[in-house]
């Protein structure tokens, strides 16, 4: 038997060789690949996430009864990582550890991660690949919250990794919810008239701002070609919502940029891994869907109530399994409603609310009182 | 003047209690003809509907419409002329005008009750009706049953906030809706006109320790609850959104959640679930998986099927306030009224109906302090009797105009 630093060390040797290939080589990971390593993480976890071993033994999984592949893999509750610590390892001794933003109920999870190193290495592979497919040096326009403000911001981290590994200059410009304007336009227009193509990283809620802040001063630029946005995170929690589609028109009138220059992210703060719009990578033609790819170590089952996985084109509950959340949980079950179709997984109205029919019962009205 | 002004008021009652009648016989092909299409609007099973459509006209009787209107304003005829309303005065009330009735994502025939109390008040309704067109065929029976009825009496439909309707013009306005839509609609009714709005509301359960003597009477309480939880899938303000069990039964809490677990099964069976769309499937099958979680920690219980087509959840954390899904329930259990209070107060959960079991004046009390509007018996919560106030709201006070004669 293994020692806990052994196991871990093996299973991250695989991780980083597979996230390694993929990154330099374009290698893919097959399927059969994909359930040796899953069953691999899984029967680790298992053996070393408390919380987690004992939510499956009450599913009748176990070390003696595992999954026959990885579709079997009982995937957590998100909101689990509000209850527990979903961690394999001492929590004390996590690298990084990245908050949940709680949504409307305003109460928050923590995801421990015992290495930041693989977190970085996975992070900055799928950002290569399906955000700078044409290795652009692009100057960083951060719409998001800064480490120093907000050290348990996975977004903060995110692009802060970004900046330091592949800017060519950045910046944040956000201190709370407020938009640091000023600067922004002053950054911008250097970047502008130095024709360095820029990437303006933003939650969509921050976009709405910028837009709202750029009509203002009635202004209109031109962003250099190469430029593109990364969108991100939704308006969950938030008052004032914008339709995707018209939030989109008003970002390319405004910065006089093409949709497909538009990348949306996806991603949530109890994965290492994140999904892209395939736009700046797509082989095929635009059929006006954004579809979602991710790199190939973090995979999705779309799946009804009794948690099968639904065929490719119905819609339901998204499940994420990334190899990369060795130390926590490698399975993550979300409210997200998602389609799989062949070319990747069609996200559907994440930010809309439950609106139940009633006399007059409308549960968003009753839980936000 | 309005298209009822000149008739009695007695002939009015009659003819809503004949037209109720009609549409009370399953086999009335106007009834008929409406099921697929209100199946298709709600995505509630037939049984539900037809359930839904039994409670509301069979509710509808002379009798009751009388009783409702002398309970309110003294007595039927002052409705037609000046009656005594004390010593000194005499009073009559007179319609109000013309009303307005917005009913927004309601469950089945919900503005038909309003409308009915309208018209007894002499009052030219207008029903915003659903895509199922239930208001706008009972109307048309009520024209059938009296002609004025056919120009007082008027159902459409109209897309939200479009101007196809001015309400402006109208002397009253009852809206059913969302918070937000029911403060778009108020922006648009007359300074002068009353706003009767029924907003988002919950009802909740409570089970004293003394109704839980025995396991026969624990399992009959659980299936009158599980009723009130499944009809309508939970959606309407006067299904259960919210159990409270006492501890010190002889029947302990844990116990009585699994009663109730096999009993909203057993009532499946007469009430088969509706159609769900996919995130509410994701919704409750999170939840129930979130559920399960805990319940793996040693905290609380789960009972559900593979299907999520149920969830009831034994203890959650009061941190949590109720789901608001499908069939989905969560029991909490209490030492005491003071405890449901204070979760519903943490939450502030609106309070339509409290269903209690259980002898104890102090949950009588809890229950009118939390707000709640009606008070009755497992199993009746959402058979509310037509006399009953609305959101603690009159059902014809408020379409009337009093008119007084000092002796």
């Amino acid at each position: 038997m293994h020692s806990y630093r052994e196991e871990s060390a093996r299973l991250d040797d695989a991780l980083f060789a597979l996230i390694e290939g993929w990154h330099r080589g374009g290698h893919d990971v097959v399927d059969d690949e994909f359930d040796t390593l899953a069953l691999r993480v899984f029967a680790y976890q298992l053996r070393y996430n408390e919380p987690y071993a004992r939510y499956c033994a009450s599913l009748g999984v176990t070390l003696d009864r595992p999954p026959s592949s990885w579709h079997g893999i009982p995937p957590l509750p998100s909101a689990a990582f509000k209850e527990a610590t979903i961690a394999t390892f001492d929590p004390a001794r996590a690298e990084l550890v990245f908050e949940t933003s709680g949504t409307t109920q305003g109460v928050g999870g923590k995801h421990y991660m015992e290495r930041a190193a693989l977190y970085d290495a996975a992070l900055i592979a799928g950002f290569d690949r399906l955000m700078l497919p044409d290795h652009q040096r692009l100057r960083y326009f951060n719409l998001v919250p800064a480490r120093a403000e907000r050290p348990q911001s996975s977004l903060g981290y995110m692009m802060a990794q970004v900046s330091a590994a592949r800017a060519n200059g950045a910046g944040f410009y956000l201190r709370g919810d407020a938009l640091l304007m000023d600067p922004f336009l002053a950054d911008l227009s250097v970047a502008i008239e130095r024709r360095t193509p820029v990437c303006i990283a933003a939650t969509a809620f921050a976009l709405v701002h910028l837009l709202d802040a750029m009509r203002e001063r009635d202004l209109f630029v031109a962003l250099p070609t190469g430029s593109r946005i990364m969108e991100t995170g939704g308006f969950k929690g938030r008052s004032r919502v914008v339709e995707r589609d018209q939030l989109y028109d008003e970002l390319c009138e405004c910065f006089g940029m093409p949709r497909d220059a538009i990348v949306a992210e996806y991603g949530m703060t109890e994965l290492t891994s994140q999904w892209y719009d395939d736009v700046l990578v797509a082989k095929r033609p635009d059929d006006g869907v954004r579809y979602k790819v991710a790199p190939p170590w973090l995979r999705a089952r779309v799946v009804g109530p009794d948690g099968t996985t639904l065929p490719d084109g119905t819609v339901g509950a998204i499940v994420h399994v990334d190899l990369a959340n060795r130390s926590s949980c490698l399975a993550i079950q979300t409210e997200d409603l998602g389609v799989r179709f062949e070319r990747g997984l069609v996200l559907i109205g994440r930010e809309a609310g439950a609106s139940l029919r009633g006399c007059s019962l409308d549960a968003e009205d009753l839980v936000r009182r | 003047m309005t298209a009822l002004a000149e008739v009695p008021a007695q002939r009015i009652v009659r003819a809503i209690a004949d037209a109720a009648e009609r549409f009370a016989d399953a086999d009335f092909p106007p009834r008929v003809r409406l099921l697929d299409r209100i199946v298709e609007r709600t995505g509630y099973t037939m049984p539900v509907v037809e359930y839904a459509l039994d409670q509301l006209f069979f509710s509808i009787t002379a009798p009751a419409l009388e009783g409702a209107i002398a309970a309110e304003l003294g007595s039927l005829h002052a409705l037609d002329r000046f009656v005594e309303r004390t010593p000194d005065t005499h009073a009559r009330a007179f319609p109000l005008g013309r009303v307005a009735i917005v009913s927004s994502r309601t469950t089945i025939g919900v503005a038909i009750v309003p409308a009915i109390f309208a018209l007894c008040a002499k009052c030219d309704v207008l029903v915003k009706d659903r895509e199922d067109g239930l208001v706008r065929a009972f109307f048309a029976a009520l024209a059938q049953e009296l002609d004025p009825m056919a120009e007082a009496a008027r159902a459409q439909a109209w897309q939200g906030e479009s101007d196809e309707v001015d309400l402006r013009a109208f002397d009253a306005v009852a809206a059913f809706g969302s918070d937000a839509g029911l403060a778009r609609i108020r922006e648009r009714v007359a300074t002068h006109a009353p706003f009767i709005a029924f907003g988002s509301k919950a009802s909740v359960g409570y089970i004293g320790r003394d109704a839980l003597d025995d396991a026969t009477q624990a399992r009959i309480l659980a299936g009158d609850a599980a009723r009130d939880l499944v009809l309508y899938e939970s959606e309407g303000c006067l299904s259960l959104h919210a159990l409270f069990v006492e501890r010190g039964g002889a029947v302990a809490p844990a116990q009585f959640a699994e009663y109730f677990a096999a009993a909203v099964e057993s009532a499946a069976v007469e009430f088969p679930p509706g159609e769900r769309d996919a995130r509410a499937n994701a919704r409750i099958a999170s939840a129930r998986n979130l559920a399960a979680f805990r319940a793996a920690g040693g905290n609380g219980s789960v009972f559900s099927d593979e299907r999520a087509s149920f969830l009831a959840v034994l203890d959650p954390p009061a941190s949590e306030p109720p789901a608001f899904l499908p069939r989905a329930l969560a029991i909490r259990t209490v030492d005491g009224p003071s405890e449901a209070a204070e979760y519903l107060e943490r939450h502030a959960i609106p309070v339509e109906a409290m269903a209690i079991a259980g002898a104890r004046e102090e949950i009588v009390n809890m229950a009118c302090a939390m707000g709640a509007h009606r008070i009755t018996a497992f199993g009746r919560l959402q058979r509310p009797p037509l006399a009953n106030t609305h959101g603690g709201r009159p059902r014809i006070a408020e379409f009337v105009r009093w008119v007084s004669r000092d002796r």
